[in-house]
């Protein structure tokens, strides 16, 4: 059974003249451990898909299938467990709280959790190792550079051990460098870790990092393919 | 969500922007000081006064003569003059009045007394000796009157502070000169101390005579405007209650209790009817302090909701975390409810202070007695009061922060 099925789903906004389209039809297969990227220019319904993908938005019409599941059939709560538990959301405007060290900041999807508060600090300062910001724990993110919040960001993603990692462009506001540990990090998340990768980008040497590409258009998918020369780690050349 | 890391957060939050914060619950800080202050003051002067009647003795029982008219073509016979010597002696007779300690027969009107070309408008007394020891008032110069004098209606008055002040001039001597009144020339044989403006019973301005001379020669009336008894003991208040009545009412003619001529008041009644009033007092006031709270509350609102746009992002990533409706909704309501919490331990910080310092200022500067007392009941009041307002005016900002979208939150600029 696929991790996420969606069928005919549609999103549209708005009423009669002002009605706009933001899915049509769409239909989309993702396996676990896969790692697809989508591509799109602005307004194509890229970012509408991954947050109906992520439960942070409904569609209008169609079926979402997630584990199995019909997605309108999960309670409020159900959904916002399942956004704790299966899921991790990396941003391109990092959505860290102001004012709060990184360890706070980590910690936050536990605070939502059935984990015991003695074990939180321990698991955030893991996940902050594992993406190298260990000397950074105690900074606030008004002291971090872009591509070190960023990553803040993907540790806070991943304190919680999900299953599907959703990174909205998130290379989208960082220097080259930068954007280059940040990709290989979620490069490593999918190799090694065998999570499942969603990744918007419009940067084809990013998107190349994906084994699957697909591009919408309109609300529609326009293609869908595999990544023949796929890019492994470091490989971040435009 | 946990509640302890949610208080903790919320603390955070609220520092974060302490001048805000600070300023949001001066409105709370203002309305709980001001109940904390109405209600400790209010007991104050309460107990003041229920002290001052106390200080009278709670075995003291007073006798009003009349009745309250049951209509208009009854308001003739209200019988002012319905008490007389037969009932004082009668009350005095053992076989009717078994507990009577003492009795003091009371009539009293307004004079004015002149000295020379000096004169005074003032109230005239008639009493017997017991006076003194019923009031806890002694002369400060002079004496009491003898018992002899009481009985041959001697022209010998005891007077107030404020009398010998405007009939004398600074140092002059006063005991053993006269003064008259109604064409009645009285000897001053004493002089009583200055009890102060604020006492509930004052004899600062009056002039204090035997009953017998007042009734005589003064006012020329055979009847009493007011009996005082005193009982053995306080145990027995109820009962001799019933005694007077009935050898009143032998004495009168009366079968019908409705009919009486009189009324019987005790201390403890005097004791319920002034607490009445000033709880009543204190509640109207608190009631008219709490206004202060709701519009406070209003401000808790107002401030919650410029917190709550403003924290859009914060939201939407707390929901994309994982955070469900609720603990979105509790920890907004747990900001609110803190920040009006801490406003009202400050207030009631502050409503006690200032009471304690007033207290200080009556008693020491004003020389009333005073005590001060710590209204424990206000603190609690003072607590849920505040906790209730940050809840109420918290739960509207709270439920428009749980009910965003996440989508639309994150995407808030």
């Amino acid at each position: 059974m696929a991790l996420i099925e969606i069928k005919k789903l549609s999103k549209i906004y708005g009423e009669g003249d002002n009605e706009t389209r933001a899915l049509l039809n769409t239909d989309l297969v993702i396996e676990r451990g896969d790692f697809v990227a989508v591509m799109g220019p602005s307004g194509s319904g890229k970012s509408t898909l991954l947050h109906i993908l992520g439960f942070l938005d409904d569609y209008s019409f169609g079926q979402y299938l997630f584990d199995g599941k019909e997605v309108g059939k999960y309670l409020p709560d159900e959904v916002a467990r399942l956004r704790n538990q299966k899921f991790g959301f990396v941003f391109q405007a990092f959505n860290l709280l102001p004012r709060t060290s990184v360890l706070e900041n980590v910690k936050m999807p536990l605070v939502y959790s059935d984990v015991p508060e003695r074990e939180w600090d321990n698991l955030a300062r893991r996940a902050i190792e594992a993406v190298g910001l260990t000397h950074r724990a105690e900074h606030e993110p008004s002291q971090l550079s872009g591509g070190e919040k960023q990553r803040a960001a993907i540790a806070r993603a991943l304190v919680n051990n999900p299953e599907v990692i959703f990174a909205d462009e998130p290379t989208g506001n960082l220097d080259s460098k930068s954007g280059k540990a940040v990709m290989d990090i979620i490069w490593r998340l999918n190799t090694e870790q065998k999570k499942t990768v969603i990744l918007i980008t419009h940067e084809t040497y990013t998107a190349e990092h994906a084994r699957r590409i697909i591009r919408l258009l309109d609300g529609e998918v326009e293609s869908d393919q595999l990544v023949s020369n796929r890019r492994g780690e470091g490989d971040f050349e435009k | 969500m946990r509640l302890k890391y949610s208080i903790k957060t919320a603390v955070k939050s609220l520092r974060t922007n302490r001048n805000r914060s600070f300023l949001t619950i001066l409105g709370i800080v203002i309305g709980i000081t001001a109940i904390m202050m109405v209600m400790s003051l209010g007991k104050g002067a309460q107990d003041l006064i229920l002290n001052q009647i106390a200080s009278i003795g709670s075995k003291t029982i007073a006798i009003v003569p009349g009745r309250h008219p049951t209509g208009i073509s009854d308001s003739m016979s209200t019988f002012t003059d319905s008490l007389k010597n037969k009932d004082v002696e009668d009350l005095q007779k053992k076989s009717n009045v078994p507990h009577l300690a003492r009795i003091m027969p009371i009539v009293f009107g307004p004079v004015v007394s002149t000295r020379g070309n000096k004169v005074h408008q003032t109230t005239v007394f008639g009493v017997n000796n017991f006076f003194a020891e019923i009031y806890n008032i002694y002369p400060e110069d002079g004496r009491l009157f003898t018992d002899e004098e009481v009985s041959s209606k001697s022209s010998v008055v005891i007077i107030g502070s404020k009398v010998k002040d405007e009939l004398f001039e600074p140092g002059e001597t006063v005991l053993g000169q006269k003064i008259r009144v109604k064409n009645q020339t009285l000897r001053i044989i004493g002089v009583l101390p200055n009890k102060g403006q604020f006492s509930f019973i004052s004899f600062d301005d009056a002039l204090i005579v035997p009953y017998t001379t007042a009734q005589q020669y003064i006012f020329g009336i055979k009847y009493f405007n007011r009996l005082v008894i005193e009982t053995d003991t306080e145990a027995n208040i109820a009962a001799t209650v019933i005694d007077i009545e009935t050898t009143l009412r032998n004495n009168h003619n009366i079968t019908d209790p409705e009919k009486d001529d009189f009324f019987v008041e005790t201390q403890a009644q005097a004791m319920d009817m002034v607490s009445t009033i000033t709880n009543a007092l204190t509640l109207f006031l608190a009631a008219v302090a709490a206004i202060s709270l709701v519009v406070g509350g209003v401000g808790i609102m107002n401030i919650m909701l410029v917190s709550v746009t403003e924290r859009t992002r914060e939201i939407g990533l707390r929901k994309a975390v994982g955070a469900t409706n609720r603990s979105i909704l509790i920890q907004f309501l747990l900001e609110s409810v803190i920040l009006t919490s801490v406003g009202g331990i400050i207030g009631i910080a502050l409503g006690t202070g200032l009471s304690f310092l007033i207290s200080l200022i009556l008693s020491k500067f004003v020389g009333l007695n005073w005590a001060f007392t710590f209204p424990l009941m206000a603190v609690f009041l003072g607590l849920g009061v505040s906790g209730a307002v940050g809840l109420v005016f918290g739960i509207y900002p709270a439920r428009q922060a749980a009910m965003k979208s996440p989508m639309e939150a994150l995407r808030y600029e």
